[in-house]
């Protein structure tokens, strides 16, 4: 079981990746603009991190098909447009609020929707809370791993900042609308780097050899 | 005339989309996709900005069209972090380790077009948080002039240099400084001032 992850030549996917926190929950790293099918021979799962740029993604678009079509994994993050490539992603704009910490009290109303789900016997909920770049509409057959609840119980702002979709494709397609490669690359918000330990150990868990 | 040309990596948000979009300023840059530039004549330009989504792997890749710029008389900004090293007078980024608030503050060393009117409590503090402008710094050159530094340790945050190739480069260890455009304090002079400088060329 192979895991490998894109690098778009950013100093914060060089840190994440490279850097000595997670450098070794990787087994392969693939500069995204030159990656050729042959990279993908023996990858059961693929991360494209957060910002990764999406013109690259674009014209690599029918490799990146053709990973899930072959009954493999894609992990895709946010700020990539997933949803001018990738199946049944629709996605809605929202202006991020980088502030809403700063008020006493606050709760940005982010939930764990499938507790059951593996990826949270790693991850805990309030782990995923820093701020998050839109929200996702999971198509019909995927299930929302963590959805945001608007303040007032309303459904208008409500949506999904990672779901898992085994429906649209042969494959598994996780999709996310949370930065985390960014901003622990960047040296700030603790709670990225919380994000990654726990979700990199589900990847560890659920796509790598161990032993 | 268009002075400046600034790298595109499609974020929706951030200085990018406020600079490109603002009448005064959008008029004045021009915008190509970070995977275009080896097909740009930077010739026409007199300024590049390179901001913290770059492909850096990328700008190493293309070093000497961005030697010949300079040696054109061009002036690069560069905004982030140095991972990549592209040009001879850029190091790997050094980020402080456990850093507190005083290692966090912003201190001018010497005044700059850009940074002029610009009161250094507005970039040491966000809302009142610190640690947006800087968490660490790029090693400058010998020889660099260094502008604005962070802490008790001075770290150069900020610093302009002649690199070797000719032309200027400024180099900024934090987001990009046309990312300050809608804050609501004295930071939001940076961006404007930044283009200013650019077109005044290597007089100014």
């Amino acid at each position: 079981m192979t895991l490998a992850v894109l690098d778009s030549g950013t100093y914060y996917h060089h840190e994440t990746i490279r850097g000595a926190r997670y450098r070794d929950r990787f087994d392969k790293v693939i500069y995204a603009p030159t990656l050729a099918e042959s990279d993908l021979d023996g990858v059961d799962a693929l991360i494209v991190p957060d910002r990764t740029h999406p013109r690259v993604l674009r014209a690599k678009r029918p490799l990146l098909l053709g990973h899930l079509a072959r009954g493999n994994t894609l992990i895709v993050l946010a700020e990539t447009a997933s949803h001018e490539w990738l199946p049944n992603v629709s996605w809605t704009f929202r202006p991020t609020n980088f502030w809403w910490w700063l008020e006493r009290g606050a709760d940005p109303g982010l939930r764990v929707a499938a507790p059951g789900h593996p990826l949270f016997g790693h991850l805990r909920g309030e782990d995923a809370v820093w701020h998050y770049h839109g929200v996702l509409h999971p198509p019909a057959g995927a299930e929302p791993l963590i959805v945001v609840e608007a303040p007032d119980g309303g459904g208008d702002h409500a949506g999904c900042l990672l779901y898992e979709d085994r429906a649209s494709a042969p494959g598994r397609l996780i999709v996310s609308t949370l930065d985390p490669f960014y901003h622990h690359g960047s040296h700030f918000m603790p709670a990225t780097t919380r994000f990654l330990d726990g979700f990199l150990a589900w990847t560890d868990a659920t796509f790598r050899r161990r032993g | 005339m268009i002075e400046t040309l600034l790298l595109d990596c499609e974020q929706t948000e951030g200085g990018q989309a406020i600079l490109l979009r603002r009448p005064d300023l959008g008029a004045r840059v021009d915008a190509v996709a970070m995977e275009d530039l080896p097909r740009v004549d930077l010739a026409r330009y007199r300024g590049l900005l390179i901001g913290l989504h770059a492909d850096q792997i990328l700008l190493q890749a293309q070093r000497p069209q961005l030697e010949r710029f300079l040696a054109g008389g061009g002036t690069i900004v560069f905004c982030g972090h140095v991972a990549h090293p592209f040009l001879e007078e850029l190091r790997p980024f050094e980020p402080m380790r456990g850093y507190r608030l005083d290692d966090l503050r912003v201190k001018f060393e010497r005044p700059h077009p850009i940074w002029a009117g610009v009161d250094a409590e507005h970039l040491t503090f966000r809302r009142g948080v610190a640690g947006f402008y800087g968490r660490g710094h790029n090693p400058p050159p010998a020889g660099a002039e260094i502008i604005n530094t962070l802490g008790p340790q001075r770290r150069a945050v900020d610093f302009v240099c002649r690199p070797s190739a000719g032309g200027r480069l400024l180099v900024h260890a934090g987001a990009d400084l046309w990312g300050y455009l809608e804050a609501d304090s004295s930071a939001s002079r940076m961006g404007p001032q930044l283009l200013d400088w650019i077109a005044a060329g290597a007089a100014a």
